[in-house]
């Protein structure tokens, strides 16, 4: 068999000296979607920052594995540049960096590290706005600097647009339909499903079962108290959409 | 220990202006103790532990030289890597003769603070001489110190003390320059802690408009030490406009004090922008004298320091008439074990009514060693004018960091695309597109 893309051991980690994160298990194949939903409060974000690896986070016991590679052990960047990337919930503005050269910093650093040369900065551009196009991202707004002034649905395409051009093997979806309306999301979940090739794996994390509608899991967990206490297809979404956490949640 | 002030033989001694100032400049120069006002925030210690020696006269030299034969004297023959054997009156400094820029400018040279005289083409109306021959005839019209109390401003006084080289410019009425003008210190000095003294006297007449660059500069060692005392004194006509920038990035152990006076009469517009990152004492300091209605100014600077350099902008605007308006940004980006200072004073007189000034200092600290000392002030006399101050300091923010390092970026570089976009408002005043590119591709 081959080696799980991601492999989650008995995860336990903390936040501020709180632990957040007990006991969690999870093992993601090559082109698998999975889905984590939660109730507010379960540990959703911390584990989409751990997995990405924001400072802060602290590990106490259990591994996480990246194509059999100690995740944790790599910083930020170099998760990124192996292929995990975060979509966030609350993406930052960075005023003063427009979006083009921003990206193009991303994509030559992630190209460097596998030895690549750098894009030629025409084609880059090319690049970027046909990817653009396609999220509805205008070039007046591949300009302007990065996330400022950007609506909810604007700061989501240019997450989406991101992932687009780093063409990661694992996205992480961290709440990635907060604020948006139903265009916004369906331009999102487009985005998310092109990179769906048999290959790439998805981890959407979520509150809410609408998202689900448009980007159908395989998997789906329940994520309560900083563990995983059901696992199951996609019908469970169904199920818990009807009936809400609390029965899961009592369950432990 | 030799004192900053010495007995060195000087051009036209027997000159009375020439040594009448020179005299009151020797008169009046003080070292900055911790006590003096101004001067509180800034260290001067490099300047009193160190011998500094200024460089022999130029212009004593030639005129000593009866020989004439001027193109002999002129031509390089040093053989330097670089050297193209064009006039350099001796002074080759290699490559760096002909700066790389990437746009057009009328270039003047100076080589360890001492004017090389070649002059480009310059267009009519615009006249380039050596201080010394406007003192000599009559060009200066005793505009030359004229508004600088020398007892206020130690560093002017010891700049007078010296006074022999520098620059005389006047761009004349309704003459628009379409490049810039460009002074360019270079410094080699080798294992001498050397001292110069440069002076500039720029007169911009009646809505004359033009580009003034400075930039200094060391081609020689990288530890080596010196210090460079530059004073400015900028009188703009009614209407004139003068875009004023200047890139101080000397040697990491050198000194480098300097002032600029401006005075702008009616509807004339200064706008000026420092950036400093060399130097390990820089001071920049700019007075404007807004004397007439609605003369206008803006003073903006951008600091970028590491190690243990203190860099030092100080500014003083002065609303002397009506609806008279300044602006002011100063950034800073300080980390290791510097120190910047800002002080920034806004004066308006009692009759300057209908005015506005504005002045926000922003700064942020790199390391936990890093300081900053800001030295807000605004004396208003007038009862309807609007004035703003403000100052900030912060570190970068760890969320944009991460933000970026989770898209691949390395620390180092998301650390310094933060760093440059920080700094991008401040130099996107700067009014010239090819000099603000060139500024932003220096920082």
């Amino acid at each position: 068999m081959n080696t799980p893309l991601l492999e989650i051991e008995d995860l336990h980690a903390k936040v501020a000296g709180k632990e957040i994160i007990k006991g969690f298990n999870l093992v993601i194949n090559e082109g698998e979607v999975h889905a984590i939903m939660g109730p507010n409060g379960a540990g959703k974000s911390t584990l989409s920052y751990l997995l990405s690896g924001k400072p802060g986070y602290e590990i106490t016991s259990g591994t996480v594995k990246f194509r059999g590679r100690d995740l944790m052990a790599l910083p930020a960047e170099d998760r990124a540049r192996e292929g995990v990337f975060l979509i966030m919930q609350y993406p930052v503005e960075i005023p003063g960096v427009p979006v083009t050269s921003f990206l193009k910093h991303a994509v030559n650093a992630v190209r460097k590290y596998h030895g690549e040369p750098e894009l030629d900065t025409m084609e880059f551009i090319k690049m970027v706005r046909e990817e653009g196009r396609k999220l509805g991202i205008d070039a007046e707004m591949l300009k302007r600097p990065v996330n400022v002034g950007f609506s909810g649905g604007e700061k989501k395409r240019l997450e989406t647009l991101q992932m687009a051009v780093l063409k990661p093997q694992l996205a992480i979806l961290d709440e990635a339909d907060s604020g948006l309306d139903i265009d916004a999301l369906k331009v999102v979940a487009d985005g998310v499903n092109s990179l769906r090739d048999g290959k790439r794996s998805l981890l959407v994390i979520t509150h809410y079962q609408r998202l689900l509608n448009y980007i159908v899991p395989d998997f789906v967990h329940v994520f309560a108290d900083g563990h995983i206490v059901k696992s199951g297809g996609k019908n469970l979404a169904l199920e818990l959409e009807e009936k809400g956490y609390a029965e899961f949640v009592k369950e432990k | 220990m030799a004192g900053l002030i010495q007995n060195i033989e000087l051009f036209g001694a027997d000159f009375p202006r020439l040594e009448g100032l020179r005299e009151k400049g020797r008169a009046a120069f003080r070292l900055p103790t911790p006590k003096t006002e101004a001067w509180k925030y800034t260290r001067l210690h490099t300047l009193k532990a160190e011998d500094f020696a200024v460089p022999a006269s130029k212009f004593i030299a030639e005129f000593e030289d009866e020989s004439g034969d001027e193109d002999a004297a002129e031509s390089c023959h040093c053989g330097k890597d670089g050297c193209d054997g064009h006039h350099c009156n001796g002074h080759c400094h290699g490559p760096d003769c002909r700066l790389d820029l990437p746009f057009n400018a009328w270039q003047l040279h100076f080589y360890n603070g001492q004017f090389v005289p070649i002059y480009p083409a310059l267009p009519r109306g615009v006249e380039v001489m050596t201080l010394m021959e406007a003192l000599l005839n009559g060009e200066e019209n005793h505009l030359l110190g004229k508004y600088i109390e020398l007892n206020d401003y130690p560093f002017a006084a010891l700049n007078t003390a010296y006074l022999e080289e520098g620059l005389f410019i006047r761009i004349g009425r309704g003459v628009r320059l379409e490049r810039p003008l460009m002074l360019i210190n270079h410094t080699d000095c080798g294992e001498i802690n050397q001292m110069t003294h440069m002076r500039f006297l720029v007169v911009a007449e009646e809505e004359a408009a033009a580009d003034l660059l400075e930039y200094y500069h060391y081609s020689g060692e990288a530890k080596s030490r010196y210090f460079n005392n530059i004073v400015s004194e900028i009188y703009l006509g009614t209407g004139a406009v003068l875009n004023h920038c200047k890139l101080q990035d000397e040697a990491f152990k050198a000194v480098h004090i300097a002032l600029t006076t401006v005075q702008v009469r009616g509807g004339g517009v200064y706008n000026g922008f420092c950036l400093q990152k060399g130097a390990d004492l820089g001071r920049n300091e700019t007075r404007v004298r807004l004397v007439d209605r609605e003369a206008k100014a803006e003073v903006n600077a951008a600091y970028v320091m590491n190690g243990w350099a203190t860099l030092d902008t100080t500014t003083d605007i002065e609303h002397l008439a009506e609806r008279t308006f300044s602006s002011q940004l100063i950034k800073g980006v300080v980390g290791g074990e510097a120190k910047g200072v800002f002080q920034g004073k806004i004066r308006i007189a009692p009759d300057a009514q209908e005015t506005e000034g504005r002045q926000l200092h922003k700064a942020i600290l790199l390391s936990d060693n890093a300081e900053v000392d800001v030295k807000p002030e605004l004396e208003i006399y007038a009862d309807n004018v609007k004035c703003s101050h403000g100052a900030a300091c912060g570190e970068l923010d760890q969320e944009q960091l991460f933000y970026m390092r989770s898209r691949g970026i390395g620390e180092d570089e998301a650390r310094r695309i933060l760093i440059d976009a920080y700094l991008d408002d401040v130099i996107g005043r700067v009014q010239n597109p090819e000099i603000r590119e060139w500024f932003r591709s220096r920082v």
